[in-house]
């Protein structure tokens, strides 16, 4: 049985999904259980963000914007054990109304933008050139699903559903990133496409 | 570096970058919500306020016995509420006698509809009638707008399932017009605090909130708040788009589109946008959709190298938003073809429709694609279920993307579309499997009888968290009533972790399950330096683990080059994963620290 004072206390590390309690008590105004889940969503969310806007004020303000709309929608939140998914719904569907923001004077949301990355001081040198090279390295699917596998911590065939796409394709381009990454973490040839 | 290595440092590189805004964000809740209510000081109002609850409920009851129980229930206390919902929603509340006590407009097209009519005393069938008819005169339910939600609240669920299915046939016949034929949708539901605080919340009935919770349970990308202004007619189309099912609400006739432009003129104009004609697109997708407030045709399809996707007003037919990307699966050499190559579902598409196939190799077609993917998985094509095989892109080469599930697994696998051979493979457990009840066929839930029993039951939980039942402790199984239908609750301990089923006690489907850290667990086997499989069982060595891969490859440890073998905790189990390159593939194997069974395996082309 989960304890919820214990999860706040102790925080999330052990459970692979955010259990439906710790949402049951944000709704209730609880703010400490709120704070445990902003610290162990915040990484994913930012991520997330950030691998399709490709700016990190623009994935900044949709880790303020997700979880204020999560404080509000916590009433609402229906349990089942997918309180991961619902947060990451409400993290996409934010992304999705940032790029139609920027791109109301074009017919096509899908820019090319510079990619921009201006990095708190806690991340290290070392964190700047992994994330500039998940960015320049990998397409954009291949970078989402990057994120969700190793940041968020979905499995395969949860990121082919969230994105839609067939579970094989999924485990290729995962594959296909991982070995570009490696081959550029060990200064070998970058990706020839 | 291993693929966990590279995963550890990406994961480290983003929770560095990701801003500590907490306090910000907070500060935003609180200002919007105004005052935030802390839940410890609350609990102790709390107990207050419900011993106080407790003594007037029980006062209640005492009066209510004193005075003649009985006869209050037959004739003046509500035995159940029915709603009806279109846009107008009405609430009518009867006694166990079905005469009307009450009927409550719920907004102001319920009060139209409504009108002068006094209905107490009525008998529901003739006072729905009435109702219905209002509703048609009024020109709530027309060709346009043909959907109607029945919900029935009842303390007896037996009886109100029969009132639902009742009243159900009756709209369905009343709304069959000489113009158009209804949609009905219908529920039963108990009184659940939940729904009906949402439902007091936005002031509409509880059966519509019941029905907005299943469409949001059953697609995330909703949420409650947006769907509460949609008119049963839109929330029917959106929750029927995709599947027939939404949940446990009951869907009879086909949801009115004629109020928007229709799926062929929104396609039409998606492929003006582009220039495209369309014999030049493939891939193509259509659905109807609630976005950001308006109903939306969301069109995707492929054409020319790129992928595209609109979301367009399905009343003005404006391009909301478009999307051009690269499609990665196009080779980019390969001029104006594939596009009737890519759909690749009968045998014989392959040797005439893959033009964009380098120099002049013949695929091997989908049925040989299959066969493959049947045979490694020793599977027989009678037995697969929901197979789906589609010709792709991949890596500069054409590939078959074979799916199908058998007796409880869903099975995925790459083929090579011109040499056959397997590139990828990947099995897991079907989570919609039902489990083969001793008594095939049932479908009701009434009476013991067709229950699975819990053994069955058990079984299923073991089999989905891939636990054998020698390796479980502490199992318990317990029959339960849930939302109106029975389920075994099966726990049991296992490997440093606790498990929770929920199993349809009828069809022995998993319902939900969780699993959970052990905190009281301690490994057994602490002292020979294995941290815990199944207790008492020892782990093979590494050199066990990699002498399978090496054998299963087909390759001496001699030729293994960049060799890499980590033991990892994977669903629950101890799995090594060894990785090694040789003649140009690299190799990827997953193979279980007790049993030595190869979970998984990958060869892949070094580029």
């Amino acid at each position: 049985m989960i304890i919820l004072t214990s999860i706040i206390k102790n925080g999330l590390e052990t459970q692979s999904d955010v259990p439906d309690e710790l949402i049951y008590s944000i709704s209730q105004g609880n703010t400490d259980a709120f704070e445990t889940l902003y610290k162990t969503m915040k990484s994913s969310v930012y991520g997330y963000a950030l691998s399709i806007l490709k700016n990190t004020y623009d994935a900044e303000d949709v880790l303020h914007d997700c979880f204020v709309n999560i404080y509000k929608a916590a009433p609402s939140y229906r349990g089942n054990g997918k309180g991961k998914s619902w947060i990451m719904t409400i993290a996409h569907n934010l992304c999705i109304q940032k790029l139609r923001e920027r791109n109301k004077t074009s017919d096509f949301p899908q820019d090319e933008r510079e990619l921009y990355l201006e990095l708190p001081p806690q991340a290290s040198a070392d964190d700047k050139i992994v994330l500039e090279k998940c960015m320049k390295a990998l397409s954009d699917e291949e970078r989402q699903i990057i994120v969700l596998h190793a940041v968020t911590g979905f499995k395969h065939r949860e990121i082919a559903s969230i994105l839609g796409i067939p579970l094989p394709t999924v485990l290729s381009k995962y594959n296909r990133s991982i070995k570009k990454l490696r081959e550029l973490y060990n200064g070998g040839e970058s990706d020839d496409q | 570096m291993t693929n966990k290595q590279i995963e550890a440092k990406i994961k480290q590189a983003f929770d560095n970058a990701a801003p500590d805004s907490f306090d910000s964000v907070i500060a935003d809740c609180v200002e919007q919500n105004g005052e935030v209510i802390f839940m410890k000081e609350n609990k102790k109002k709390n107990v207050i306020y419900k011993y106080v609850a407790g003594i007037a409920a029980a006062c209640v009851i005492l009066v209510l016995g004193v005075f003649g129980f009985n006869y209050y229930s037959s004739n003046y206390a509500v035995d159940s509420t029915v709603s009806l919902d279109v846009n107008p929603s009405i609430e009518i509340k009867v006694n166990r006698n079905e005469s009307v006590l009450e009927v409550i407009p719920l907004n102001e097209d319920g009060k139209t509809v409504l009108g002068d009519m006094n209905l107490k005393g009525s008998k529901l069938d003739v006072s729905v009638n009435a109702l219905i008819g209002s509703m048609l005169r009024n020109g709530y339910l027309n060709d346009i707008s043909n959907s109607i939600l029945v919900s029935v609240d009842g303390k007896n669920s037996e009886r109100s399932a029969e009132m639902q299915k009742r009243l159900s046939d009756k709209i369905a016949s009343l709304l069959q017009t000489d113009s158009f034929s209804g949609a009905v949708l219908s529920q039963t539901i108990q009184h659940n605090d939940d729904t009906q605080s949402l439902a007091d919340k936005y002031g509409i009935s509880a059966g519509k909130a019941q029905l907005i919770q299943q469409i949001v349970s059953n697609d995330s990308r909703y949420k409650f708040e947006d769907l509460v202004a949609l008119s049963i007619n839109e929330l029917n189309l959106i929750a029927n788009h995709g599947t027939e099912d939404i949940g446990s609400v009951e869907s009879v006739g086909t949801a009115s589109d004629k109020g928007y432009i229709g799926e062929s003129k929104a396609k039409e104009i998606a492929l003006n946008h582009v220039g495209a004609a369309e014999s030049d697109i493939y891939a193509y997708s259509c659905e109807i959709d609630f976005e950001s407030g308006i109903m939306v045709y969301e069109i995707e399809f492929k054409c020319n190298g790129f992928e595209y996707s609109y979301d367009i007003d399905a009343v003005s037919g404006k391009i909301i938003s478009g999307e051009k990307e690269k499609d990665d699966d196009v080779k980019p050499s390969s001029g104006n073809a594939g596009n009737t190559g890519n759909t690749g579902n009968t045998g014989n598409t392959g040797n005439t429709g893959n033009t964009g196939n380098t120099g002049s190799s013949k695929l091997i077609g989908a049925d040989a694609a299959k066969s493959a993917a049947f045979k490694h998985a020793g599977v027989s094509a009678a037995n697969a279920k929901k197979v789906t095989c589609k010709l792709e892109w991949e890596n500069g080469r054409q590939v078959y993307d074979v799916e199908f599930d058998c007796t409880g697994y869903e099975y995925s696998y790459e083929i090579d579309a011109t040499s056959g051979k397997i590139i990828s493979h990947d099995r897991e457990i079907d989570d919609d499997y039902t489990f083969p009840s001793a008594s095939a066929g049932g479908t009701g839930n009434t009476g013991s009888s067709n229950l699975i029993g819990a053994d069955a039951a058990k079984s299923a939980a073991f089999r989905h968290a891939g636990v054998s039942a020698a390796n479980a402790k502490r199992i318990t199984c317990k029959l339960e009533w849930e939302n109106g239908k029975q389920v075994y609750d099966v726990e049991f301990d296992c490997a440093g972790y606790e498990y929770s089923y929920e199993i349809d006690a009828v069809s022995g489907k998993v319902l939900s399950h969780e699993k959970e850290v052990d905190d009281d667990y301690k490994s057994s086997s602490a002292g020979t330096g294995n941290t815990g499989n199944t207790g008492s069982s020892k782990l093979i060595s590494a050199d066990a683990a990699k002498a399978a891969a090496f054998k299963h490859a087909g390759v001496s440890a001699a030729d293994a080059k960049r060799l890499t073998c980590e033991l990892e905790r994977d669903d629950g189990i101890q799995v090594y994963e060894i990785e090694f390159d040789c003649a140009g593939y690299e190799y990827s194997y997953e193979i279980n620290a007790v049993s030595g069974n190869i979970i998984s395996h990958e060869k892949e082309i070094i580029d």
